[in-house]
């Protein structure tokens, strides 16, 4: 009895952790309006004063849109580069803060600000309607044009407008050229993905015939490489300045970046300073671009894929025998609720279990890191998978061998850890297995909020390198070499158990 | 006067709608070796797998040296079961163990004997059993009769006060049964209190201070066994005789 007592309130904690953020997302939408409204009126904004007194800005950002942003290697760091990276630094230092950078894809970004994931969004964002009635604006900074990024041998088939009906035209997802080639554009069709960098991987295949982007990240392209050209569109282009976007109502920290702006503009740094930097890091990287001397980012991404699989494995097996036990338990609720976990767990995407954890459960605390995030939604989905293994594993040993054990005095808990377990898990070794090598590849996953595996990594490759199939080409193998090898060792030890027999 | 191990009141078991034991009234004196014989199906199983709560009874009281067994708790009912060894039709030794692992396992994880200890025992019980020569074999490497050898050795490792047998030699081959049923007899005549649910009618006839005949859910008849088989007095245990003596 004592044992379903633990097993229920470990259970209701669950349930708590997972069900508290619909409540909490409940309520916030709920009462949004009317925050909004009243914040301006009567609660003091102390927006500005958090932040220094945490003593970090935590900026976001879509680091694949030079020159607006974008990595560089130093020493094998992850630095990133870029006009508003330089204006973030400057943000940051006037009020006298840390910086921290928070790459992800753009679609995620505006989310990301309205869980408190980030204090702002950087992003070469444009300051439109749409997204004004979801988060503050700072002053313009930046006013760009829209271009055509196309393989430079379709380069003559682009003229006029009407030469685009019919085609496929790329942009990034969430962005006002997505908006603008959907809208504006008569007769094409429109393909949007996350990243920039996968759009021009899939220019250079022809799956789509152009990319819709800011200019300067459409020339920026062009420039390295020599594949493709950036044209003009033969239409207006023009979309609201860029602007830093920050949470409704944080209006103190809102009125200090402002004042870096102001003084960025009074010094005009944008053009004299920022874009010349950004333009020779382009450069600079041109130079010894190579996939291969991108070798750390690999290294990086293994490691917290391992990290990852390691603990997700971990917590899910324990999961997963705590689920198992709970659905052969002959308490009704008990079962049932296993019962539901795992029918649940099972029943929907991981992708979407990930970030309903980071920006879900997130939200509510505040401080936890997408690697956690991602560990906590890997391990209840493996673990759902392993309760069912493990439960197939249970009901294969026959029940004589609880009677025996039984009948010598052994109690419940002794039983199944002596005498059913070490069967069980003999008989379901490579159906874990199994679980296991998904678990590792499924991991990948992790990447949409922006944790460092390896899938992550290659991004930043792919949009560092502006090769697309080279980077997923060495990732394939470094993922197979860990799958492979793993699988070996399951073996190993399943003819080891075979002999001990 | 002989002390009573097991008494049994009024026991009864139903599974759903079929009533498998009717209102059993027994008990077992110690040293006391009983046979338990009838027709199949007649709930002879059943009956003993209630004595030490294998079963739960539907009603009734099952009395271990004057304790009650039906609704004790779990824990409760692990200690009574150390005393109380219990040898199966299917010798259910656990597979993923050597011979000698199977005997040791309990003493060390129930008892809490140290490893040393359990050792020397299981030893001293497999040579008990003529086995010494399999400890660190494998179930799957021994014989039907082997298997069920170091089935009762791994229960008398708990140095149990009684010893329930549930058939243990119907799964046997033919040439197997007598191994077996050595060791038992060598069992009984070192006063061992014993209850035999048994088809081996000539087991029973020599080593049995009681028979205890039971059909349709009922012990229809106890006595002596050389007064049983001359004489048997139900209509059942005369049918049932005929049937088997012939």
């Amino acid at each position: 009895m004592k044992k379903h007592h633990i097993l229920l309130l470990l259970l209701t904690l669950c349930i708590s952790l997972i069900v508290s953020p619909l409540g909490a997302f409940a309520a916030s939408s709920s009462s949004s309006s009317a925050s909004s409204s009243s914040s301006q009126v009567t609660t003091t904004d102390d927006s500005l004063q958090r932040i220094k007194q945490k003593g970090t800005l935590v900026v976001g950002t879509s680091a694949d849109y030079p020159p607006y942003e974008f990595t560089t290697k130093d020493h094998g760091k992850t630095k990133y580069v870029g006009f508003e990276m330089d204006m973030a630094r400057q943000f940051a230092k006037d009020l006298g803060v840390k910086l921290v950078i928070k790459n992800m894809d753009f679609d995620s970004l505006l989310v990301a600000l309205e869980t408190g994931k980030v204090d702002c969004v950087i992003a070469g964002m444009n300051a439109t309607p749409e997204r004004k009635k979801s988060v503050d604006f700072s002053n313009s900074y930046y006013t760009g044009h829209s271009y055509m990024l196309v393989n430079k041998s379709d380069q003559a088939e682009f003229k006029k407008l009407s030469d685009y009906k019919g085609k496929t035209i790329g942009a990034q997802n969430g962005t006002t050229q997505y908006t603008m080639a959907k809208d504006d554009i008569p007769g094409a069709k429109v393909k949007g993905l996350a990243k920039l960098s996968q759009l021009v991987i899939g220019l250079q295949s022809h799956k789509v015939d152009a990319v819709m982007a800011d200019a300067a990240t459409a020339k920026a392209y062009a420039e390295n490489n020599s594949n493709l050209a950036a044209i003009k569109v033969p239409m207006n282009t023009k979309v609201p300045g860029t602007a830093m976007a920050f949470h409704k109502g944080d209006n103190s920290l809102r009125a200090a970046a402002n004042q870096t702006i102001a003084n960025v503009q009074q010094k005009d740094l944008i053009n004299k300073k920022y874009l010349p930097a950004a333009a020779s890091h382009m450069k600079s990287y041109k130079k010894q671009n190579t996939v291969l001397s991108y070798w750390r980012y690999f290294t990086k991404g293994v490691e917290y894929t391992l990290i990852i699989t390691v603990l997700s494995v971990f917590f899910g097996f324990i999961l997963g025998t705590l689920f198992a036990l709970m659905r052969l338990s002959k308490n009704k609720l008990l079962h049932s609720i296993a019962v539901c976990y795992i029918e649940f767990l099972r029943g929907t995407p991981m992708m979407v279990q990930i970030m309903f954890v980071y920006f879900g459960i997130g939200a509510i605390i505040q401080s936890m890191p997408a690697l956690i995030a991602g560990i906590i939604a890997v391990s209840l989905n493996s673990g759902a998978y392993v309760a069912e293994i493990i439960r197939s594993g249970i009901q294969s040993i026959p029940l004589g061998q609880t009677e025996a054990a039984r009948s010598l005095g052994m109690s419940k808990k002794t039983t199944f850890q002596e005498v059913i377990m070490p069967q069980a898990l003999k008989n379901i070794w490579p159906a874990l297995g199994n679980e296991l090598i998904t678990l590792l590849k499924d991991s990948s996953l992790v990447s949409v909020i922006g944790v460092g595996e390896l899938m992550y990594e290659t991004q930043l490759v792919q949009s560092a390198t502006y090769k697309g199939v080279l980077p997923l080409f060495i990732t394939m193998l470094i993922y197979f070499v860990l799958t492979f090898t793993l699988s070996r060792i399951l073996l190993h030890f399943e003819r080891k158990m075979k002999y001990a027999h | 006067m002989p002390t009573k191990m097991i008494e049994v009141k009024d026991l009864q078991k139903k599974f759903k709608d079929n009533i498998v034991l009717k209102n059993i009234s027994e008990h077992v004196n110690q040293g006391q070796v009983i046979c338990v014989i009838g027709p199949s199906g007649a709930g002879k199983s059943t009956f003993l797998r209630c004595l030490n709560g294998l079963e739960q009874p539907t009603s009734g009281q099952v009395l271990f040296e004057g304790q009650e067994l039906v609704g004790l708790s779990d824990k409760a009912l692990d200690h009574i079961r150390q005393k109380m060894g219990m040898v199966f039709q299917g010798f259910n030794l656990f597979p993923n163990m050597s011979v000698l692992k199977n005997i040791m396992i309990a003493p060390i994880k129930v008892k809490g004997t140290n490893e040393e200890q359990a050792k020397s025992t299981a030893m001293k019980l497999l040579k008990q059993v003529g086995l010494a020569d399999k400890a660190d074999q494998y179930p799957d490497q021994l014989s039907g009769g082997q298997k069920q050898r170091v089935a009762i050795a791994r229960a008398l490792a708990m140095d149990p006060q009684v010893m329930l047998f549930d058939e243990p030699t119907s799964a046997l081959d033919p040439e197997m049964v007598d191994e077996v049923l050595k060791v038992m007899r060598d069992l009984a005549a070192s006063g061992m209190t014993m209850v035999v649910v048994t088809h081996e009618m000539g087991f029973a006839k020599e080593v049995a201070d009681q028979i205890w005949f039971m059909a349709d859910g009922y012990i229809q008849e106890t006595g002596k066994p050389e007064d049983f088989f001359a004489h048997p007095t139900s209509p059942r245990a005369q049918e049932f005789l005929k049937k088997i003596l012939k």
